[in-house]
């Protein structure tokens, strides 16, 4: 699969004054991101996950380490012209309508004052906010702000998508808003690069995760594959036992919440299915148990922050 | 047009239309006005002399207003972008560093020259209303000024790149006031072996590396109708000459430093 950006070996630190040591943001970072999927950036705060970004956007200066944007040099402007980027909590002159900003960052993206005005209706009328494309930003909630900002990440027809916290200071009708305009980002075939603490956005609209700790790539690949556990198992039944006949278990398996399947551990798989069958249970699947993003991420994250 | 041409005048005309928004540049400008149009009630000690007195003191409020402007303008503009991060949306565009800090500096010159403008035609309006005389010759004052305020607000935008405002602003009144006493003082502490060495060191540096704003300052020549020394083409084009290395100087160690500069 093509790859439209790809991260070798990423370092950076910012000097720190007084003679305190340099604040290391990133320690050797590798990503891919392939074209056509959605990928979420994941991790904790202070992990890398903005530095990224914005050294991709060439707006920082890694002190090591390569990054290719739609196989050009990120310091290419030809990179950048096809590439859409929503910077986190953007922010705008406050005098500024959302048709006069469009016309000038699609001035500063080369695009002739016909094709800015055609797309500039466009994308008013897909974010909502062709009754707004007049008025003053400063009167705007954060949510049309957010939208404003993905109406220009959005102007160039990128064919890569980079956001760094879409969703932040929305409320719950702004995050949905987002997601569903994330979500018809993809159905159209654009590249997404998407920065975010909110797991359960990534889990629903990303097809691919990297987690990101302490400046490296600690988990990265399709969410599927990464939450597909490899050392338990679930084991699903046809039906539930009747209260009272449950068979006895080895500890380490546990009944699922609904008693509807029982999760086991690999070594633990053999005996668990011979005590069901025994007891006169019919096991209608067995599978590799699929983790929550959650999961995943607190045993990434923990195993990776406890050393 | 090619797309680093359109890149720039895009970037100044957004420089434009801020500070078309920024109630401070009308506050400036129509203070300025004011000042002018009550510059005839100063007293003067001969009738004769009123005329020249008059367009003096109202070129010295001209200059004042350009200093102001340069200054606050050169040292808000870049610095606000990147405080507010306004900035990631802008260079997140196939445009360059460079071409983004030159656009910005074309934009304040932009301002500069129509407050100028409005400046200079209320001054040839007042002469003209006030002692029945028109002063066109006035604008060599005027252009002079636009020069000294060029020359600042690259000053102020080269200390924007990695300043606070406040500090930006500190900075261009002290060069424009070291810049302005250089031909004198400087000269004086530089020569006079009775100052310690470093200080004679310091004042030498300042004196040979720093423009003599002082040469831009043609307003009492011009107020005064030019009758001792008259500004002739070759003047002009050494102003311009003096001005524009200062320009390029500043413009290119700010445009260098920002391409570095983490965002």
């Amino acid at each position: 699969m093509e790859t439209v950006l790809s991260i070798e070996d990423l370092h950076k630190s910012y000097p720190s004054r007084w003679g305190r040591p340099p604040l290391v943001a990133l320690r050797g970072l590798d990503l891919e991101v392939p074209r056509g999927s959605v990928v979420g950036l994941l991790g904790p705060n202070g992990a890398g996950k903005t530095t990224t970004l914005k050294a991709v956007m060439g707006l920082v200066r890694p002190d090591s380490g390569r990054i290719r944007l739609l196989g050009l040099e990120v310091s290419d402007p030809r990179a950048r012209a096809r590439v859409g980027f929503l910077p986190e909590q953007p922010y705008y002159e406050l005098y500024m309508t959302p048709r006069k900003l469009l016309h000038y960052y699609g001035r500063l993206s080369g695009m002739s004052r016909e094709s800015i005005a055609a797309r500039t209706a466009h994308l008013l009328s897909l974010v909502g906010l062709e009754e707004a494309a007049d008025l003053p930003v400063e009167k705007f909630s954060k949510g049309m702000l957010q939208r404003v900002g993905l109406a220009q990440a959005l102007l160039n027809e990128p064919e890569l998508l980079i956001l760094d916290e879409p969703s932040t200071g929305l409320d719950p009708l702004g995050k949905i808003e987002v997601r569903n305009l994330l979500e018809s980002f993809r159905r159209s075939g654009v590249t997404v690069l998407l920065s975010s603490h909110q797991l359960s956005e990534i889990e629903e609209i990303c097809d691919r995760v990297a987690i990101i700790s302490e400046g490296r790539n600690v988990a990265s690949g399709a969410l599927e594959e990464l939450l597909r556990s490899r050392d338990e198992f679930l084991v699903s039944l046809a039906s539930p036992p009747r209260e009272g006949t449950e068979p006895r278990l080895p500890p380490a398996a546990a009944w699922t919440g609904d008693r509807g399947g029982v999760v086991v551990p690999r070594q633990s798989l053999e005996a668990v299915l011979r005590a069901l069958l025994d007891a006169g249970l019919a096991v209608e699947r067995v599978g590799p148990r699929r983790m929550s993003l959650e999961e995943f991420f607190l045993e990434r994250v923990g195993r990776e922050g406890g050393g | 047009m090619s797309k680093k041409f359109t890149d720039l005048l895009t970037v100044a005309w957004g420089v434009v239309q801020d500070a078309v928004h920024r109630k401070v540049f009308y506050a400036v400008l129509a203070f300025t006005v004011i000042l002018i149009f009550l510059v005839p009630m100063l007293p003067s000690a001969e009738v004769g002399v009123q005329l020249d007195l008059a367009r003096e003191a109202s070129l010295g409020l001209v200059s004042i207003m350009a200093f102001i402007l340069a200054t606050v303008m050169g040292s808000t503009i870049l610095s606000g972008e990147m405080r507010k991060r306004t900035i990631y949306n802008t260079l997140s565009r196939p445009v360059s560093r460079k071409g983004y800090f030159i656009g910005k500096y074309l934009g304040i010159l932009a301002v500069l020259a129509v407050s100028l403008i409005v400046a200079y035609l209320v001054i040839l309006a007042l002469v003209g209303v006030k002692f029945g005389v028109f002063s066109p010759g006035l604008v060599k004052a005027v252009f002079a000024i636009f020069l000294e305020a060029a020359v600042l607000a690259a000053v102020a935008m080269l200390a924007s790149v990695h300043l606070s405002p406040v500090v930006c602003i500190l900075i261009t009144g002290l060069f424009y006031v070291v810049c302005h006493v250089k031909g004198d003082f400087l000269y004086r502490t530089m020569t006079d072996s009775g100052h310690p060495a470093v200080l004679r060191g310091m004042a030498g540096l300042a004196y040979y590396l720093l423009p003599n704003l002082e040469r831009l300052n043609i307003n009492e020549t011009v107020a005064h109708g030019e009758r001792v020394f008259r500004v002739g083409a070759v003047e002009f084009l050494l102003l311009l000459g003096l001005a524009a290395t200062f320009v390029v100087i500043f413009l290119v160690l700010g445009a260098f430093i920002l391409e570095r500069k983490d965002l």
